[in-house]
C-alpha cells in the first residue's frame, strides 16, 4: 500500500493536518476570534485539500468535468497549496504586526493623556459629590 | 442618582466640523467627551481640545475601530455607567443620545445600537443597499441579525464597555462588536437614530462608502480564514 503513496500526498496531508489541528485547538481553547463558522471554513478548506491528496481520483474526475485532464494537476495543486500557504502566513504576520502597532499607538496615547484623564475623573467626582452619587 | 455618561468620538481630519459637533453635545448636556484624534493631518486635535473635550492623539492613523477602542479604554478610566460612541463628522444628532442611553439605564441592556435604517427616510438608496449587505454578512459570520450593523452610534453599559474586546482596527470594528455581543451573551437592543447626510460627510474620502464597505467585507472574510 505504502509504495503507492507519493511525496506530494505526504506533504499536503502534513500541512493540512497542522492547519486543522491549529484550528481545532484554537476553537476548543476559545481563543479570541474563533467562531463555529471559522472552524467550518478551515475544515472545508484544509479537509478538502487532504481528501484531494489522499484520493487524487476525485481531482481527476473533477479535472475531467472541468476539462483539464492530465498528470500535471498534482503539481499544479501542490504549487497552489504552497503559494496559498505562504500568502496566508505572510498576511497573518502582517495582520499581527498591524495589531501590535495599533496597541503601541493606543498605549502611547493613553500614557500621554494619563494626567488629563485623572484630572477629568477628579472633576467629575467633585461635580457629582453634592448630588451623592 | 445621576448616571455618569461619557461620550467617545473618533476623528480623522474633522477639524472643519468637530467644534460644531462638540458645541451641539454641550447644548444638550454636560457630558464628558473624549475625542480620539486618529493621526489627523489637520488640526482636529487642537479644535477638539480648545472646545473642552479630553483629546487623545494617535501618532499615526490606525483606523476608526482602533480609535474607538482607545476612546472606550480612556472612558473606562472615568468609571462611567454608560459609554456612548458617535462619529465626529456631524452625521449623528446628539439629541439621540438620551434615547440611546435610556435602555441601558432603565432596562439594564448592555448594548444599544443606534439604527439608521429604522429611520431611513433620508438615507440614500445605495447606503440602504450597502447596509443590508453588511447586515447579511454580519449575520452570516457572527450569528446575530441587526438592522444596522455599520452604525457607530452606540451606547454601552459599564460592563459591556469593559468586556468588549476586538482587535479590529478599521471599519469592521462595528461588525466585530456584534460578534462580541454574541460571544459574551450581552443583552442588546436597537433604537432609531437620525442621520444627517451633509455635503461635508458625503464628500469625505475616508467614509464607509461602497469601496470601503467591500474592503471591510474582505477583511471580515479574511479574519474568518486566518
Amino acid at each position: 500500500m505504502f509504495e503507492k503513496v507519493l511525496l506530494y500526498q505526504v506533504v499536503v496531508v502534513a500541512i493540512s493536518s497542522v492547519m486543522l489541528f491549529q484550528g481545532i485547538k484554537e476553537f476548543v481553547k476559545r481563543e479570541s476570534g474563533q467562531t463555529v463558522l471559522k472552524l467550518l471554513v478551515r475544515l472545508v478548506v484544509w479537509g478538502g485539500m487532504t481528501v484531494i491528496a489522499v484520493y487524487p481520483d476525485i481531482s481527476y474526475k473533477f479535472s475531467r468535468i472541468v476539462g483539464i485532464e492530465d498528470n500535471i494537476t498534482a503539481v499544479i495543486v501542490t504549487g497552489f497549496l504552497f503559494v496559498l500557504l505562504i500568502i496566508f502566513k505572510l498576511l497573518s504576520a502582517i495582520e499581527k504586526l498591524e495589531q501590535n502597532v495599533s496597541e503601541l499607538t493606543r498605549r502611547d496615547s493613553l500614557r500621554e493623556a494619563h494626567e488629563r484623564i485623572e484630572q477629568l475623573r477628579r472633576d467629575i467626582v467633585d461635580k457629582e459629590r453634592p448630588g451623592q452619587r | 442618582m445621576d448616571t455618569r455618561v461619557v461620550i467617545v468620538i473618533p476623528v480623522y481630519n474633522e477639524a472643519q466640523v468637530i467644534g460644531e459637533v462638540l458645541a451641539e453635545i454641550r447644548s444638550i448636556g454636560a457630558y464628558p467627551v473624549i475625542v480620539v484624534d486618529d493621526g489627523s493631518a489637520d488640526d482636529s486635535f487642537v479644535q477638539a481640545s480648545v472646545r473642552g473635550a479630553l483629546t487623545l492623539r494617535h501618532r499615526i492613523n490606525r483606523g476608526k475601530g482602533a480609535a474607538v477602542k482607545t476612546g472606550i479604554m480612556a472612558a473606562n478610566l472615568l468609571e462611567p455607567d454608560v459609554v456612548v460612541t458617535m462619529d465626529g463628522d456631524g452625521q449623528h444628532d446628539p439629541a439621540d443620545i438620551a434615547g440611546l442611553i435610556r435602555p441601558v439605564v432603565e432596562k439594564g441592556y448592555d448594548v444599544v445600537l443606534g439604527s439608521r435604517t429604522m429611520n431611513s427616510v433620508d438615507m440614500p438608496k445605495i447606503k440602504v443597499a450597502a447596509n443590508n449587505i453588511g447586515n447579511f454578512f454580519t449575520w452570516l459570520f457572527y450569528g446575530i441579525w441587526v438592522s444596522d450593523s455599520q452604525s457607530g452610534f452606540r451606547a454601552y453599559s459599564k460592563y459591556a464597555a469593559l468586556i468588549i474586546d476586538t482587535k479590529a482596527d478599521k471599519y469592521e470594528y462595528d461588525s466585530k462588536v456584534i460578534r462580541e455581543i454574541k460571544t459574551n451573551r450581552l443583552e442588546f437592543t436597537e433604537v432609531p437614530v437620525q442621520t444627517r447626510y451633509t455635503e461635508y460627510s458625503q464628500g469625505k474620502k475616508q467614509k464607509q462608502g461602497f469601496v470601503n464597505g467591500m474592503i471591510t467585507l474582505l477583511r471580515m472574510i479574511w479574519n474568518m480564514l486566518t
